[in-house]
């Protein structure tokens, strides 16, 4: 039997003509597979039936595609005349949007003067976090209202919010800011080293004269030894937000453990070397083989805690300008006495069991509080309160985990001067910014210092009282109601020039800062915070930011990282090769250069 | 008289060459309409904003514009060579993407095959759907996961290492070994997604190759490799010239998140290079410099390998 | 028979990898589902490997409860069939003419799409352009840009290529024009890679974020997976000791991020199995045999 692959074969060929596909056709009819021959001219060498169902099969085909062909013409041309319709009003519906002629500046006139007819435009960055309920938004809630009401209309000023999300807050400043003229008048980030970058290329207003004229409230409010971190040789091209609490550090020991050992907290680091190889030998807490003394995780409350108190503390103005490095956003010892020995320590601790062993690989502390979670750890440090928090809940897991223990907030490592050296977090928080292409710098200010009146200060953050907010024992607590909820959701993004609440009063901060968190753990908040403001380094500053660690900041961090796991992982005996390699090895990428250029600006400081 | 015939003989070519144009355009007008769009598409979203790259010779001012900003010549340039950072980058980007191709591209297409010769649909089916669900989960949940099953010490795969005798194996912090894991998670992670577009060049074969071949007494191995894989070799010569073009590139996340300090001399690429010295501050200069550089190479790669399929296998992509 | 039993121990080996291999792709996503059903106690205590410990569904409730992620899949939806749709047209009549190797101006059409997958101007130039044509806060911001993968394209024109050219030449002859061609030929013959290319388009638009975080800034506009990364990214831990005693911080337990994963990623892995059909040999339709 003949055989055709498909209809296409016959539908396409050439009227009367046949096109051969198969081997078996080919026999039958003496054609040449894939060749197309006139019908006529085939000869069939099959007998009869063949030759009938054949023909059949030809004009079954021809006649159909001859009916598809004219339907399909007509159809064809209907729809491609469909198509190319939408298609070109979809274009020319862009093309008109594209081509209205007003720039769509939102009513921002260009008169300086502010007429008093129309409103002057203020556009304001606002953190996004997603986090906003039904029906609001980040741009749209009812602090933006309620600043409107209160302080743009009485101004003539219509306030406009840019929302950025939180965590793309430096990629899309920078597009706003290098898109010509579309940024926000007031803009803020955390990361100094881009601030200075912008004053570099001329981009900030000064604020200076603005802020003395139309900011006195800011200026009271925020004080001369935050606004300083703001000024770059003198200038003052940014507003820092003040941060209301200092501490950063604080370190927590198993109280159960050293009870079950009659043991005494640690007060120095050698007792802390005693207490953890107590810990490990004589397990108190029937952990067993994943018994970690010392939980560590390759993160800054991990290691700045135990390298501090090793570092040479009476060192000389000079000394302590030029033997530290700034690296992302915290000093590093790592020039100054002391630091290879605190490192030689760790190294100690790593090799005789006593700490994480996977530390190198914890880089956001996960695994490091998971095993403090399940019990395994006998002392960490973390960052001040963070533990006792109820979410991620550390403290509060730890005591589901495991029946009766008991987390306390201590300050055991101490040098042979007994202090508790740490690093405290510089009083500046965000860094404020008015864009110098803005024309609206004098209401920027002036929206600032709206926001740093005692009176709206102590409303955006509260609310109203009783609604969302009752007074116990002289601090504002935010009551658990839904409308509460609803209504501050935003409120500490909204408050820019403050990080965290200032109630005037440093006991008054202090108990704000505990009062959240479960009843159990408020006094050990307390005293953790209390250590963490215990016996605290500050930065250092220079009067503008050292270039070569604007450059090699980022990566000389990850090479301040290497340095520290491989030293610490090395075996004792190839500690001091591993660390003096490591040493070279930053100091050749940029490490060098940090320290020639914060010598020379030393000096020229002191001139 | 010489002349005259000569420009008489020029003109009639050209008449010729006119009336070709001309016979051209009148039979194939619908082709260049059906490109009009696309490629205005080209011109105005991928050309318009092109001018960016001249960012990579310019002393980039944010605040002037691009266009206003200073020329710097190869200032940019040099400064990124003169970098050791940049050769380690560019070496280990280079090294990653080879031991990639070399096992991330063949395993689709292995994978591909097995699922063509299984007989149950159902389920042939439940493994399409199963083997591509890696594809959808980010590179940072990924790393978040890798970590915990391949800690050193308590990983769930050392943990069972360990339990049947042997040593654990330093799968994250042995630079060694964390390239193997790079790798393995690089398959794990796109061959399920890489076996769709195999999949469906292999429902593109004829399929009374096979029934011919069975006639002629093959067996399965011998159908696969006469029937299947050249019914699939222009697709495989396609991606795998798309493939080398993007030596030179690499993504961010998947370095960033599985690499860590401890394997930093093989886990720095150039996506990350560019991200630490780069990005954070916006020195958008050297961004776009070392972007430039992976753009020239990998053009050159593409047009290389494109040549050579071509002249081998008288495929290519251009 | 010993071809016999050599093809059943291929096919057991066959089965058996992909077993393992399925075990392997299941197992993190498992990993995923059960965070998103555990209590947060034993997630953080990391009890929870491919089951669900201490089962309950508070994390779905408040992600189905939240009307804003209700609305973002809506969005998200309706953008992914546009886009799909656009792209693949658009697709469609760029790769036929560039098909045809006697196309004057081939090789230069098709070098200007290569150079487009390596050269391009930037997030900087792109944002102006974007604003100046007024598209910001569009859905057009959000498929105009990415209307032809030169990638999709190149394999598109390489199935058109398989198609045998005779076909096209006969039709030629026959009088079709190139759009009857395309349109009654080429297209419905290459339905498997049309559907694989549509699923390719429509995952990369469906997972994409990055030109959405730049061009979008109404909080109805915004698709899945920017919500979905503002949850999980933006509440990191460094703000809040800044922010503590400020705002009632929402800080989201683990497992309110797992089920917002789920939630965004099951809808887009449900097309493939619904994109199955499709592939299915297009020569093959009407075989007569006798």
């Amino acid at each position: 039997m003949p055989y055709v692959r498909s209809r296409f074969d016959i539908r396409l060929v050439r009227p009367n003509h046949v096109y051969c596909r198969g081997s078996r056709f080919s026999s039958i009819t003496g054609i040449r597979p894939g060749a197309v021959q006139r019908e006529s001219a085939v000869k069939t060498s099959a007998d009869g039936a063949d030759a009938v169902q054949m023909q059949a099969i030809i004009q079954h085909f021809k006649n159909k595609k001859r009916r598809d062909g004219i339907r399909l013409q007509k159809h064809t041309i209907k729809r491609a005349a469909a198509g190319m319709i939408s298609v070109m009003m979809t274009f020319s519906v862009l093309a008109a949007c594209s081509g209205t002629p007003q720039a769509g500046q939102t009513g921002a006139d260009g008169t300086s003067t502010g007429e008093k007819k129309s409103p002057v435009t203020l556009k304001v960055e606002i953190f996004d976090r997603g986090s906003a309920p039904a029906g609001q938004s980040a741009t749209n809630n009812y602090w933006t209202k309620w600043m409107q009401d209160n302080f743009g209309t009485p101004n003539n000023i219509k306030i406009e919010y840019v929302p950025v999300p939180r965590s793309q807050e430096v990629q899309k400043l920078n597009v706003l800011m290098a898109s010509g003229g579309d940024a926000p008048d007031i803009v803020f980030t955390y990361d100094s080293n881009l601030v200075y970058k912008y004053v570099q290329q001329g981009g900030l207003a000064d604020l200076g004269p603005v802020l003395d004229e139309h900011g006195p409230n800011l200026k009271a409010f925020l004080g001369e030894e935050t606004l300083a971190y703001g000024k770059f040789d003198g200038v003052q091209y940014a507003i820092p937000a003040r941060r209301v609490s200092l501490g950063k550090y604080a370190s927590f020991i198993r109280q159960d453990w050293l009870d079950a050992l009659n043991l005494p907290v640690p007060q120095t680091t050698e007792e802390v070397y005693n207490t953890l190889k107590a810990f490990k030998e004589k397990d108190p807490g029937n952990v067993g083989k994943d018994l970690i003394p010392l939980g560590f995780a390759l993160a800054p409350a991990s290691y700045e805690p135990i390298i501090w108190p090793f570092i040479k503390s009476d060192l000389n103005e000079e000394e302590t300008y030029t033997l530290r490095m700034q690296l992302g956003s915290r000093d590093y010892p790592i020039l100054t006495p002391g630091h290879k020995e605190a490192i030689q320590f760790l190294n100690k601790l790593y090799n005789e069991g006593l700490i994480s062993p996977d530390f190198a690989l914890d880089k956001d502390k996960k695994k490091m509080n998971q095993d403090v979670m399940n019990g395994k750890v006998g002392l960490f440090s973390e960052d001040s309160v963070n533990p006792l928090l109820s979410n991620p809940g550390v403290a509060r897991v730890l005591q589901t985990n495991v029946p009766g223990a008991k987390l306390k907030p201590v300050d055991p490592f101490a040098g042979a001067d007994g202090k508790h050296w740490k690093p405290q977090y510089i009083p500046a928080g965000m860094y404020i910014m008015v864009p110098k292409s803005s024309k609206r710098v004098v209401e920027a200010v002036k929206y600032l210092d709206f926001m740093a009146q005692k009176d709206n200060y102590f409303t955006i953050f509260n609310g109203d009282e009783g609604k969302n907010h009752k007074m116990e024992n002289g601090i504002p607590v935010l009551l658990d109601n839904q409308e509460t909820k609803d209504k501050m959701f935003i409120g500490g993004d909204f408050m820019i020039i403050s990080n965290g609440q200032d109630l005037g009063d440093p006991q008054k901060n202090d108990l704000l800062s505990v009062v959240y968190l479960a009843p159990e753990f408020i006094e050990d908040g307390k005293l953790a915070r209390k250590i963490s403001m215990t016996d605290t380094v500050p930065m250092v500053r220079f009067p503008k930011p050292i270039q070569a660690e604007v450059k090699y900041g980022s990566s000389l961090l990850d090479k301040y990282h290497e340095l520290l796991v491989k030293s610490v992982l090395a075996k004792p005996e190839d500690f001091d090769k591993t660390y003096e390699q490591m040493l070279s090895d930053f100091m050749n990428s940029g490490g060098r250069e940090i320290a020639e250029e914060r010598k020379a600006a030393y000096q020229a400081m002191k001139k | 008289m010489n002349t005259t015939a000569a420009t008489d003989s020029d003109r009639r070519m050209e008449a010729a060459r006119h009336q070709r144009a001309i016979t051209f355009l009148r039979r194939h007008w619908q082709l260049y309409v059906l490109l009009v769009l696309p490629i205005a598409y080209f011109l105005v979203f991928k050309y318009g904003p092109m001018y960016g790259v001249t960012i990579a010779f310019k002393d980039y001012n944010m605040f002037e514009g691009i266009n206003a900003s200073p020329w710097s010549g190869f200032d940019t340039f040099k400064e990124i060579f003169g970098m050791r950072e940049f050769y380690v980058a560019f070496r280990n980007t280079l090294m990653l993407n080879f031991l990639d191709l070399a096992f991330s591209f063949p395993a689709p297409i292995i994978l591909a095959m097995m699922l063509n010769e299984l007989r149950h649909a159902w389920y042939k089916k439940l493994s399409q759907t199963i083997l591509y669900l890696p594809h959808f989960i980010s590179w940072v949940i990924v790393g978040g996961i890798v970590y915990q099953v391949f800690a050193t010490k308590t990983g769930i795969v050392n943990t069972v290492l360990m339990n049947v005798g042997m040593e654990p194996i330093p799968w994250l912090s042995d630079k060694m070994y964390w390239v193997v894991t790079y790798i393995a998670t690089g398959v794990w992670h796109s061959a399920g997604w890489g076996t769709i577009i195999y999949l469906a060049a292999m429902t593109g074969i004829n399929k009374e190759l096979y029934e011919a071949a069975e006639v002629d007494g093959a067996g399965r191995w011998t159908k696969i490799r006469y029937v299947t894989l050249p019914g699939i070799q222009s697709t495989i010569v396609v991606l795998l010239i798309l493939k080398l073009g993007e030596l030179v590139q690499i993504g961010f996340e998947r370095p960033y998140v599985l690499g860590n300090v401890s394997v930093s001399e093989f886990s720095e690429v150039l996506s990350t290079f560019v991200y630490k010295m780069g990005l954070q501050s916006a020195q958008y200069s050297l961004a776009t410099g070392v972007g430039f550089f992976q753009a020239v190479v990998g053009l050159i790669f593409i047009l290389s390998a494109n040549y050579i399929a071509k002249k081998t296998t008288d495929q290519g992509i251009i | 028979m010993n071809a016999k039993a050599a093809n059943r121990i291929a096919d057991a080996i066959v089965i058996a990898v992909i077993f393992i291999a399925l075990l392997l792709c299941l197992a993190p996503f498992l990993h995923i589902f059960s965070i998103s059903l555990s209590s947060n106690r034993a997630i953080m205590s990391g009890d929870v490997t491919i089951f669900p410990v201490e089962i309950n569904f508070e994390a779905y409730k408040k992600v189905l409860q939240d009307i804003t992620m209700l609305r973002s899949m809506g969005f998200t939806v309706l953008l992914t069939i546009s886009f799909t749709l656009i792209c693949m047209t658009m697709s469609i009549i760029a790769a036929y003419p560039l098909t045809k190797s006697y196309l004057w101006g081939k090789k230069f059409f098709m070098l200007l799409i290569v150079i487009t997958m390596f050269f391009s101007g930037g997030i900087i130039p792109e944002y102006i352009l974007i604003k100046e044509l007024h598209l910001m806060n569009t859905m057009w911001a959000l498929i105009l840009p990415a209307m032809i993968s030169p990638f999709n394209l190149i394999i598109l024109i390489n199935f058109f290529q398989s198609i045998p050219s005779s076909l096209h030449e006969s039709a030629e002859i026959d009088g079709a024009s190139h759009f009857r061609v395309l349109w009654q030929i080429v297209i419905p013959l290459s339905m498997p890679v049309i559907a694989t290319l549509s699923l390719f388009y429509a995952v990369s638009r469906w997972n994409g974020f990055m030109d959405t975080l730049f061009y979008i800034t109404d909080p109805n506009l915004y698709p899945l997976q920017l919500k979905l990364y503002q949850l999980v990214m933006n509440n990191m831990v460094n703000d809040l000791i800044q922010l503590e005693g400020t705002q009632l911080v929402q800080f989201l337990p683990e497992s309110l991020k797992a089920a917002s994963v789920m939630f965004a990623t099951v809808p887009i892995l449900l097309v493939y199995p619904w994109l199955q059909r499709y592939f299915v040999s297009g020569i093959m339709l009407g075989a007569v045999k006798g």
